[in-house]
């Protein structure tokens, strides 16, 4: 195997473009170093683009938009500010601080894994991915880019650059909340994201629901945030979200839990990921705990 | 194919040929002989193989060689130099926060770490820390009162 050292985005986008589907980008390493010594992947050539500076650059004007090379350590620290804290909330939870200090974003996303901690609060914030190659960019929504376990829709040649997130409007609040049996160093058993955006009246205007570990993919569940959406909270609507959620995932048994007490963990969560969200936007909402 | 490396480890000038998929732990022991960073997982679990690059602790198992070229690593044998690690030493010693000790290079690695960037840290900033170092001896909790030792030590004098 070789390496191909790179030191800008553009020579970056020629060896993928001259390699293709043989070339592997390699970021932290994390995840792909590991996958190399398990023989899980096996490129000809690996792209280290660890030295390309300007993908670890953070805006955060209206919205947000996050260089692929920012580590889950900068994440945690909250950099994004109030409006995200389900980002930061959930790259505090990618493996210890060894992990977080080398592993990126922009690999947390191309890894794809159905448990990946970092993508429930991307789709709650509705994150396109940017995509640079030699031939141009394109951008397109995160819930379209990944596409099935470890499958995403980057082509060979495609560089993963940049995720941007809608912006927070006042009245919003958003959570990560991941079951595990430690807190750290754990693949999540489920992963739940929310983000409520409250209108007049304390009634739900917009409401985003993500979650991991429940499906071959990191997915939303469209249908349960449509019935949030022109309601005001109450039990025996998040009850009503509950069995909306249970119906558009389909967890299975592994070593880690049941598929049946995956199932088990959305009411809860759900109930508990809704207070949070109302209390952060600063409405007065207190769900009770199931 | 190899690739060329220039870096520091432990305040010194080194050079390695490596191999493409060649990680951080294999130079440090095969090539430079520094076997005080241990093996243990070998996937980024346990935190045997800590090492600092930069300042900050990572799981030299599974990163990349390639990606050390111009910066600065320092192991265990770099600490044991330093103040704060030769405090965090003793202070482990003095807790029993070693038994077999196979773990323990990890664990002063990033204790070290830690207390360089919060020299008062509290004890779920030390929990959270160390959460990347796994030690199957202690049950953790004379690790967490050597910190507390240092820090302590620290405030008294």
């Amino acid at each position: 195997m070789k390496v191909r050292r790179v030191t800008t985005t553009e020579q970056a986008l020629e060896a993928l473009a001259e390699h293709g589907s043989a070339a592997q980008p390699l970021a932290g390493g994390t995840d792909v170093m590991v996958q190399l010594s398990r023989s899980e992947i096996s490129p000809e050539v690996l792209v280290p683009i660890h030295e390309l500076t300007e993908l670890s650059a953070i805006e955060t004007n209206g919205g947000a938009r996050i260089g692929a090379l920012v580590t889950h350590e900068v994440l945690a620290g909250g950099v994004l500010g109030s409006g995200y804290r389900s980002v930061a909330e959930a790259a505090r939870t990618v493996g210890g601080w060894q992990t977080q200090a080398v592993g990126t974003l922009g690999g947390n996303i191309c890894n794809a894994s159905p448990a990946a901690d970092t993508l429930p609060p991307l789709l709650v914030h509705d994150a396109q991915v940017e995509l640079k190659s030699r031939a141009g960019s394109r951008s397109l929504g995160l819930d379209e880019f990944l596409v099935g376990r470890r499958q995403t829709l980057r082509a060979p040649d495609e560089l993963l650059v940049a995720v941007g997130l809608s912006e927070a409007p006042p009245r919003s609040g958003d959570v990560y909340l991941k079951v595990g049996r430690r807190s750290a160093v754990e693949v999540a058993i489920v992963g739940l994201a929310m983000r409520l955006v409250f209108g007049e009246g304390e009634r739900i205007a917009m409401a985003r629901i993500a979650l991991a570990s429940v499906a071959p993919v990191p997915l939303r569940a469209r249908k349960a945030e449509a019935l949030l959406e022109g309601q005001a909270l109450d039990g025996a609507l998040l009850d009503e979200v509950s069995v909306a959620v249970l119906a558009a995932i389909s967890p299975i048994d592994d070593l880690r839990a049941s598929a049946s007490y995956r199932r088990l963990l959305i009411p809860g969560l759900v109930r508990r990921a809704a207070s949070t969200c109302a209390r952060r936007a600063g409405v007065s909402y207190r769900v009770e705990e199931v | 194919m190899s690739s060329g490396l220039a870096f520091a480890v432990n305040g010194r000038g080194v050079t390695a040929v490596i191999d493409g998929a060649a990680t951080l732990l294999d130079v440090i022991r095969n090539d430079l002989g520094l076997t005080g960073t241990k093996e243990g997982c070998t996937e980024g679990e346990c935190g045997a193989c800590t090492v600092l690059i930069d300042g900050k602790p990572v799981h030299s198992c599974i990163y990349p060689a390639v990606s050390v070229d111009g910066h600065s690593v320092v192991t265990i044998e770099g600490i044991s130099g330093s103040e704060t690690g030769r405090a965090v030493q003793e202070a482990f010693w003095d807790a029993g926060g070693i038994q077999c000790g196979f773990c323990t290079p990890g664990f002063i690695v990033t204790v070290t770490a830690l207390l360089d960037s919060n020299p008062a840290p509290s004890e779920d900033e030390v929990r959270i820390a160390l959460a990347g170092n796994i030690c199957r001896c202690t049950g953790y909790s004379q690790i967490l009162d050597a910190v507390d030792g240092v820090v302590s030590g620290k405030e008294r004098a």
